[in-house]
């Protein structure tokens, strides 16, 4: 799916020309992701800024991609919040709702992530269960 | 074996282009059902009622009653 998370009802995207209305430039889906890759990896990232973005980025209407987890992860580690680590896990988990494929996909592409950093996943922890 | 990418962009937009359009035709469905079957049957009984209605003969049977304080029964 190529739609723009601003432009939820825009689908499949049609050229600016054929929009009904605000002629603001739709950013591509690779041009968001390269931006919140670049939130996270700020080197001296603080706390609320974390927090801020994560909050933010999980409103959005789609399932952040894994690079822009990793790179949230990344930050996490930079500030040294396992706690925050493990509940974007659990958000990501949340936020795909009942589309159960994409949790484990997720946890695929970021094991190495995962090891590398040592964290742990809700589900290691055994608090995956309610 | 590893997992195939899945879409994970607009899931909401997706569900609401589809459930939306089906909740707006369903609540327009049980609005005129409600309006067929209760409102306007309950208007055409109250118009069945009041069409053989005699005022005077009812305004002479409640006089006899003795429920208005305006008139008296007759012979008192």
């Amino acid at each position: 799916m190529q739609a723009s998370t601003e432009t939820v009802f825009l689908y499949p995207p049609t050229p600016l020309s054929a929009r009904c209305y605000s002629h603001a430039k739709v950013e591509t889906d690779e041009e968001f992701d390269a931006r919140w890759v670049t939130y996270f990896s700020k080197p001296d990232i603080d706390a609320w800024e974390l927090k801020k973005g994560m909050n933010t980025l999980i409103g959005y209407d789609l399932v952040p991609e894994p690079k822009i987890l990793d790179s949230a992860l990344r930050a996490c580690r930079r500030l040294n919040d396992l706690a925050s680590a493990i509940r974007i896990l659990e958000a990501v988990k949340d936020k795909s709702g009942p589309h159960k494929d994409i949790y484990p996909y997720l946890i695929q592409e970021l094991q190495p992530t995962l090891t590398e950093l040592g964290i742990s996943t809700p589900e290691d922890l055994g608090m995956d269960i309610l | 074996m590893s997992l195939a990418k899945p879409a994970m962009r607009g899931l909401l937009g997706k569900r609401l282009r589809f459930h939306l359009p089906i909740a707006f035709a369903l609540s327009l469905v049980a609005a005129a059902a409600f309006k067929y079957g209760v409102t306007e049957p309950r208007k055409q009984a109250y118009a069945d009622f009041y069409k053989q209605y005699d005022t005077t003969k009812e305004f002479n049977n409640m006089r006899e009653a003795g429920v208005f304080e305006s008139v008296r029964p007759t012979g008192k």
